[in-house]
Order: C-alpha cells, then structure tokens, then sequence
C-alpha cells in the first residue's frame, strides 16, 4: 500500500479485535456474498402485516394514501409546464421547440426520460 | 460542502465506563456516533461502503463513508460503486452495516479492553482499593447501544440488527428509538416546540409526519436527490450532485409561477440560474511573431524547398541519362540486326534478351516517349495547347466525288479524328461548366448557410432523411430483387409482391413474351439473332436502375457531410441538463442507474453522427461552424429550473410517478386519522408543527409548507412551523439526552434475555405501543394528558415487558 493511503487510515482494517467473529470468517471469500439478503419488498412480505391488528401501525399502513389534488404535469425537457402529450413517445412538452427536440431523440433516451417519470416500458 | 464528516479516531474510550451508552444515530445519509450525555457526535460519516480493488496489489479492501478523491485514485473503483446498507429507509443488507459499524467502533477507539479500574471502582467503598492492573481484553464492545431506525422499522430488519450487535460486537444491551422522536424531544426540552405537535421528519429516502400523540406516521417513499449532468463525467460523482442538491436548491412557494418566470426568461430568472463553470483551459492563443521570426521562419522554408528542387532536379537528370544510354543501347542493338542475317537473328537476340525485332522496337518507342516525357515538359504545354489548331482536315470538306480511292480512305480518316476531337472539345467544355455550376451552388449555400443558420439546417436535415430513405428503399428492392434477378428460370417460386420495381416487372414481362407459347409447337426463341436483344433490354433495365441511386447517393454524401458538425458542448449540455435533472430515487440501485445513463449518454452523445441511422439527433435550434473555439461558456452547466424542480417532488410526488400524496397533504390525512377527536387537538397539533431532518433544510420549506397547510385546514385555524434548531444533528442529541436518562437501562433489551429467548422471541413481539406507553406514562412525569404521552417514552419501542 502507498505510504499516503497507510497514513489516511482510509482502509477499514480486516482483523478488528473487539470482534467476536471477524469479517472474513463470517464471509469467506469466493462466496457469493450480499446475494442473500433480502430486499425491503420481500421482508414486508414476510412480514404477514395481515395478522397485525387493524389498528396497529406498521410499516405498509402507514404509508401515505394517494394525493387527492390533480397531477401537475411539468415538461419532461424543460420541466416548464406540459399541456401538451406527444403519444407517439409518451413524453409532456412544453413548446413546439421542445417537440422538435423529442422527435429527434433517439429510442433509448426517451425510455430513459420515461423511466424518471417511472413510465417507461419494462419488460420483465 | 454543507456537512463535513469527522473521522478521526477517538482516544479516550478507556474513560468511559462501561455503564455508559455509546450513542448511534443510523440514518440513510449519514452515520452518527457518539457517547451518551454530549452535545455532538464524536463521529459523522456517510453511510455508504466502497470496496474498491488495490490498483497494484489486487487486494480488495473496504473503504467506509466518504473519502478523499485524490486518494482513491490508487484503487480501481470502477466495479465497485458506494453502496449503502439501506433500501429506502430500512437497513437490509447487514454485511455492510457491519463494515460501517466496523469503521464506527474502530474509530471510536473501542479495543475491546476494559479498564480494571473501573470495575474495582463499583464496589463499595470500604473496599476500593487502587489496583492498577492492566486491562481485561474482551472481544466484545462492552458499553450499551442505543440505535435509531424508521418509523415501523420491519421486526425481521430490527431482529438481524440486534443479531449483529450481539453475536459479534458482543453489545450488553440494545435499544431503539425513531430518530424523529429524538428530534422533536430534544427541541422541546429546548424549547422550540411545545407540549403536542407534529413532527415532519424529512430524511433521506423517506418523509414521516408523526404527531406527537400516536406514533402514527406517514412516510413517504420519496427520494430526493437531484442529479445534475455531467460533461466529465469522471468528475460528477452522486455525492458531488449530493452536495450540489443541498447547496443549491430550494422550493418555490409555487412551482407554476416559478416556472413560468423562467419560460419568460426575465431578468428574475436570470438571477436565480445558478452558473456552474467546469473548470476549462482555454486553448492557447499564438502570440504574434516578431518580425525576426517570421523571417528567419520563411529562410527555413526557402531553403528547404531550394534542397527539395535540386534534389527533384538531379533525379531527373540521372533518369535522364540512364534512358538516354538505353535509348543508344537499342538504337545500336537495331542497327546490328540490320547487318545480321535471318537465319541467324534467333541465336544473337538469344545473348542480348530480346525475342524478337518487334520487341526490340517497342521497347524503343517506349524509352523514347520516357525520355521526352522525363525532358519534357517544357514539350507538354505544347502539346496540350489548341489541338485543333494543330490538325487539320484539308480533305473533310471536298465532296466524295473529287477524290481518288486513296485520298478517301484519308478523309474518312480525318473526318473520324475531327469528330473525335470535337467530341473531347465538347466534354471538356461540359465538364469545365458543370464545374462552374458546382461552384455556384456552393457559394449560394454558403450564402443561405450564413444569413439563415436554423433554416438551412433544417432543409439540410429533411432533404437528408429523404435521401436517406430513397437509398435506403432502393438497397431493400435491390437486395430483394437480388435473389430473383439471379434466377430467372424460377417460375413459381418468387411471388409476386417482390417484383415491386418497375425495373424488374419489365424484365418478368420480357421474360414471359419470350417464354409465351404460341402454340406452333416447336420454340424458336433464338433461331434469330434479334432474339436475343431481349437480353439486352433486360439488362440494361438494370443498369438504369443503378444510376438513379448512384447520384442519390452522392447527394446523401454530400448533405451527410454538411451534417456533420462538432456537437458542440452547448447541445450536449442542453439536451443533458434536461435529460437528467430530476427528481430521481436517492436509493442506490437508482443511482447506479442514473450514473449509468448519464456516463453513457455522455458517450453516446459525443456524437459521431453516424448516417444511415439516426440522423442528426442532437441538432438544437444552432449550428455551430466546425471552425469555431470551445468558449468558457460551452463548459458551464446552469442550474435553473432545475433548482425548484427538484425538492418539487416533496410536495408533488406524481411527478416522478410516485402515487402519493405530497408532505402538506399527508399533514392533512394524519390529522384526520388521528384516533380521538379531543377538542382542538388538531389545532394545537397545527400550531406546533415541527421540521426535521436533512430534507427539511430547504429555503423556502417552511412557507411552502405553511401555504399548503392552510389550504386544507379551516380558514382561520393556527399554523405555526418551526424548524428544529439543527436538523442533521438533533436526533442524536436527542437519543444522547435520551440514553443519559435514569430510565434508560430498564428500556434495553439485554444479551441474556436474547439469549434465552432467541432470535424468534424477537419477531414474536410485537409492537405493543399503547400499553408500553401507557406504562411509562405512569412512571414518566413529564405528561400532561392521558391521551398525549411524551414521545420520550412513545419512541422507545418497547421488546421487553
């Protein structure tokens, strides 16, 4: 290691000695290692939030119910404001410009323009 | 940047005793360490782990919060993003919660010995006696935790939590808290914020509006980070668009009218755009060269050009002479031929190489037409000059019958070289004004090209794509055609749908006349030499059809090279900025993916505008000369919509897609949700409305949010909202203040219980507010109504009773 990055002590060091079991015995090396962690999505499923009681706040129910106020829709360009829906890329423009613009964008950027907007076409 | 990590390693954990707390705040940003009972974190870093490769080594190392730049660049970063333990507000990947809890307690000098002193200290005191011994050594982190987490933070999340302290920190106790219960009670002992209110804790991933009475929250699955575009993107890195986010934006009292200031481009607008300017070396300018170079530079050239000449010179001269000595070689080899006689001419040409006369003579005429090309160029003006003042056909113009057989055969003769040389005249003349013609277009494109630059580009590009299509279209018949070109003789085969070509219906047409029965019964197809013109016709279909596209082509190329200008970084910046500036998921993955299309579509847009596919994509409203410099403002980014566009999703978060519903409308819903309806207890939660949180530092949060509350209370009822007095760090205080309390250790969850109930017991629990609270209520003082409990004991999620 270079002398610089010794001295910043950026690196966590591998042999700890409060630890009971170290790192690398618990994660040997060559095995897959976060793979096994599951994702928010599927703890909540796990979690069989049914058999709670109706009343009882957890982590789904208190989640913010959908909004009662009309969309605003803002340009997905400009972010100006987007009467306007091209329904050949699904995209909001603001002005003549701006369509000029989207119809010049290649497929990919559209997607990825959509995906900000959480609209773009998936396939699984 | 707005938040500074404190790193540095801590010496004096041998002071405390192991009664006391070690405080963590774990939040989706940033990690906070500390003891109980002070006022700040002795350690704050960011969450995030890289386990980067060691350039030279090979070794994999994990590197914890965030580090110096310039160091990094000894390590291979690039497999490795930050990663964070988090997915949305809730720990799950412990492996790297345990590399962060790794670096947190290292750094906070815990070396698992436990001072002898201490312990002999506790005993009472008639047998205190000073023994300085050494130090016990325990592998274990020997004081209590207490951890903060979400709001509803999932059992299965809390239980791997408590697995990991114990099993291999060794913890004594745990216990958890909800940060922005923390928050709200340290601001309300210090007097911010009273008795009952809302909290709105705005953090990282998520937003919880939690009133002060029921542990009801409300998060939000927001994620706010901006991400800005990046010209390089090596140096755009998430934390730098982090930290951009925090400095720069803030939230419009109302995003429509904001937005319209900046389509109108007025001088308000002007101000608020934020200039970023990446950093930019202009190119260097030449200075003006003194006389004493110029000349002294231009000595050089004459004289280098002065060797070039006598050098071409005696190249010439020697080639000169070597044909010259061939020329006299042969001449007398032809002479010596003359003498000899027939018999013998096989055998003496054998010696000299030559088969025979002819040869010998061709070889002749050949050196010498070199060698008058090679001393002749004075010769060639000559010869190219008028060539029809030079011939003459004396006998084109005497009528046939005047002449003899001879003089005939002469002026058929002449009369064929005149045609023949009025014909070259002629193409040389067409092509001198096709030329002239050429040039003109040229200029009167230059001309259009410069006074009308957008209209010109864009007859440019229309004129391409039809161009582009045509080519396109002929390839697709030719090589559908091709496979029926070839075979003629397929009568079924081939449908008829792919004869489209008038071309080729004409050449089936041919084809089926000449294959027509006409009933004689024997085929004479070919019996007559015109037969076979049918051939002829049919192939010259298809030469004409190889023309048309030959000149469509050419102009293609020539449109397609009009196209091809520097994309400049004005585009690049443009189309990016928009591209990328919005409100994206703060969780990582989502990062990735946004780094990703950002570095990508950085490369992608350095475009090479590749014809014949996309054609010219990222031509905005100016076409850029290829001749002009890079200015300093081609590398700046603005920051304008963008900087309110951004924390817009706060309140609205539908524009990126999230159905729910904004911060000041779940202060609504969390109202009405409230279980009992006391009497103005909605107002007094109104009146008292508490921010906290990273999220919250916004300007312009506050009144944002205070007119979106008003527009849904009663008109008329009290809103008041208060900022917490330090947003990123109040939590801590406040789990700090907390743990220093006498109550703390009878809320903790200790390794015994753990292990005698196991890890199962935890999930068995659940989470039992009203009667943990109700029972701290009685023990805690500090209340006021039965319904309202202090969230000093609220918080403290109860998992054993």
């Amino acid at each position: 290691m270079e002398a610089e990055v010794v001295e910043s002590e950026m690196v966590l060091p591998t042999h700890l000695r409060f630890k009971r079991i170290q790192m690398y015995e618990k994660y040997p090396k060559g095995q897959s290692r976060g793979r096994h962690w599951k994702h928010l999505k599927q703890i909540l499923q796990a979690e069989n939030f049914q058999n709670y009681r109706p009343n009882e706040p957890h982590y789904v129910n208190i989640e913010s119910p959908p909004s009662m106020h009309p969309c605003k829709r803002i340009c997905d360009i400009t972010g100006y404001e987007a009467p306007y829906f091209d329904p050949r890329t699904n995209l909001r423009y603001a002005n003549a410009e701006v369509f000029k613009i989207i119809r010049s964008l290649p497929n990919d950027y559209v997607q990825r323009y959509l995906a900000l907007r959480n609209a773009a076409v998936v396939l699984k | 940047m707005p938040f500074i990590s404190r790193t540095a390693r801590q010496s004096d954990y041998s002071h405390f005793p192991s009664t006391c707390p070690i405080v963590i705040d774990n939040g989706g940003s940033y990690f906070r360490i500390g003891w109980a009972g002070e006022t700040d974190p002795r350690l704050v870093f960011r969450n995030i782990v890289q386990r980067p490769r060691h350039k030279t080594t090979g070794e994999t190392v994990s590197i914890v919060g965030d580090q110096d730049p310039t160091l990094l660049r000894y390590f291979d970063c690039t497999r490795s993003g930050p990663r964070s333990a988090f997915d949305s507000n809730v720990v799950y990947q412990f492996e790297i919660m345990e590399y962060i809890l790794d670096f947190g307690f290292d750094r906070m000098g815990v070396d698992g010995s436990q001072s002898l002193y201490f312990i002999l200290g506790q005993l009472p005191m008639q047998e205190k006696r000073v023994i300085s011994v050494g130090s016990l050594f325990l592998k274990q982190v020997d004081h209590p935790v207490l951890i903060t987490e979400c709001v509803c933070n999932p059992i299965q999340s809390r239980s791997k939590m408590a697995e990991l302290l114990f099993e291999s920190y060794g913890v004594p106790s745990i216990a958890f808290g909800v940060d922005a219960a923390f928050s709200y009670k340290y601001n309300q002992q210090c007097g911010v914020c009273g008795e009952d209110g809302l909290a709105i804790c705005s953090g990282f991933a998520t937003s919880h509006a939690i009133p002060h009475s029921y542990i009801y929250g409300f998060p939000e699955l927001l994620s706010l980070s901006t991400f800005f575009s990046l010209f390089d993107c090596s140096r755009f890195t998430w934390e730098k668009v982090e930290d951009l986010k925090m400095e720069h934006c803030y939230i419009a009292p109302d995003y429509a009218s904001e937005v319209r200031l900046f389509q109108k481009g007025t001088k308000e607008a002007e101000e608020k755009t934020r200039c970023w300017q990446l950093p930019w070396v202009p190119p260097p300018t030449e200075e003006p060269r003194s006389e004493e170079e110029i000349a002294r530079k231009a000595a050089i050239k004459e004289r280098q050009g002065q060797r070039l000449r006598e050098m071409a010179e005696a190249k010439r001269s020697s080639r000169i002479n070597e044909l010259e000595n061939q020329l006299q070689g042969l001449e007398f080899l032809l002479q010596q031929l003359a003498y000899v006689q027939e018999s013998d001419v096989p055998s003496f040409l054998a010696e000299t190489g030559y088969v025979s006369k002819q040869e010998i003579e061709s070889t002749l005429a050949k050196v010498t037409q070199s060698l008058r090309k090679a001393k002749g160029e004075q010769v060639e003006s000559e010869a190219k000059a008028d060539p029809s003042a030079t011939e003459k056909f004396p006998l084109v113009n005497i009528p046939d019958e005047m002449l003899t057989l001879e003089q005939l055969k002469e002026k058929r003769k002449q009369l064929f070289l005149k045609t023949t040389t009025e014909g070259r005249q002629r193409a040389k003349q067409k092509r001198f004004e096709e030329e002239m013609e050429r040039e003109r277009l040229n200029q009167q494109d230059e001309e259009k090209r410069l006074e009308n630059p957008e209209l010109y580009l864009e007859q440019l590009q229309a004129k391409y794509k039809e161009l582009s299509e045509k080519v396109e279209q002929r390839k697709r018949l030719k090589t559908n055609g091709g496979p029926t070109n070839g075979n003629h003789n397929v009568s079924g085969g081939v449908g008829r749908g792919e004869r489209l070509n008038a071309a080729q219906k004409e050449r089936m047409r041919l084809l089926t006349t000449a294959a027509f029965d006409r009933g004689k019964g024997e085929d004479t197809f070919g019996a007559r030499d015109e037969d076979w013109h049918l051939y002829k016709l049919m192939s010259k279909d298809n030469d004409d059809d190889d023309e048309g596209p030959d000149e469509d082509e050419a102009e293609l190329a020539r449109v397609t090279s009009r196209l091809q200008v520097d994309y400049s970084f004005l585009y690049i910046k443009h189309m990016l900025l928009h591209l990328l500036n919005s409100l994206i998921t703060s969780s990582l993955p989502m990062w990735d993916i946004l780094l990703n299309l950002n570095s990508s579509l950085w490369q992608d847009i350095d475009p090479k505008f590749v014809p014949k596919s996309e054609p010219g994509p990222w031509q905005s409203s100016t076409e850029v000369p290829r001749s002009r410099p890079m200015t300093k403002e081609d590398f700046q980014i603005l920051l304008e919509v963008e900087r309110f566009r951004c924390p817009e999703i706060l309140f609205q978060p539908n524009l990126i897609g999230i159905d729910q519903a904004g911060l000041d409308e779940m202060v609504g819903v969390s109202l009405r949700r409230l279980p009992s309806k006391a009497e103005g207890l909605e107002d007094r939660l109104t009146s008292n409305i508490f921010l906290t949180g990273g999220s919250c530092l916004y300007p312009g949060m506050s009144e944002r949010l205070e007119a979106g509350i008003r527009m849904i209370r009663p008109c008329g009822s009290p809103i008041k909202i208060v900022k917490a007095f330090d947003p990123i760090f109040d939590a801590w205080r406040g789990a700090a203040a907390y743990a220093n309390s006498l109550l703390f250790p009878q809320q903790t969850f200790t390794r015994m219980d753990y292990y005698e109930k196991g890890e199962d017991w935890l999930r068995k629990v659940k989470l039992i507010i009203s009667e943990a609270y109700y029972a701290l209520l009685k023990e805690n003082r500090l209340f006021s109504f039965p319904m309202l409990s202090s969230l000093y004991g609220c918080c403290v999620l109860q998992l054993k009773f």
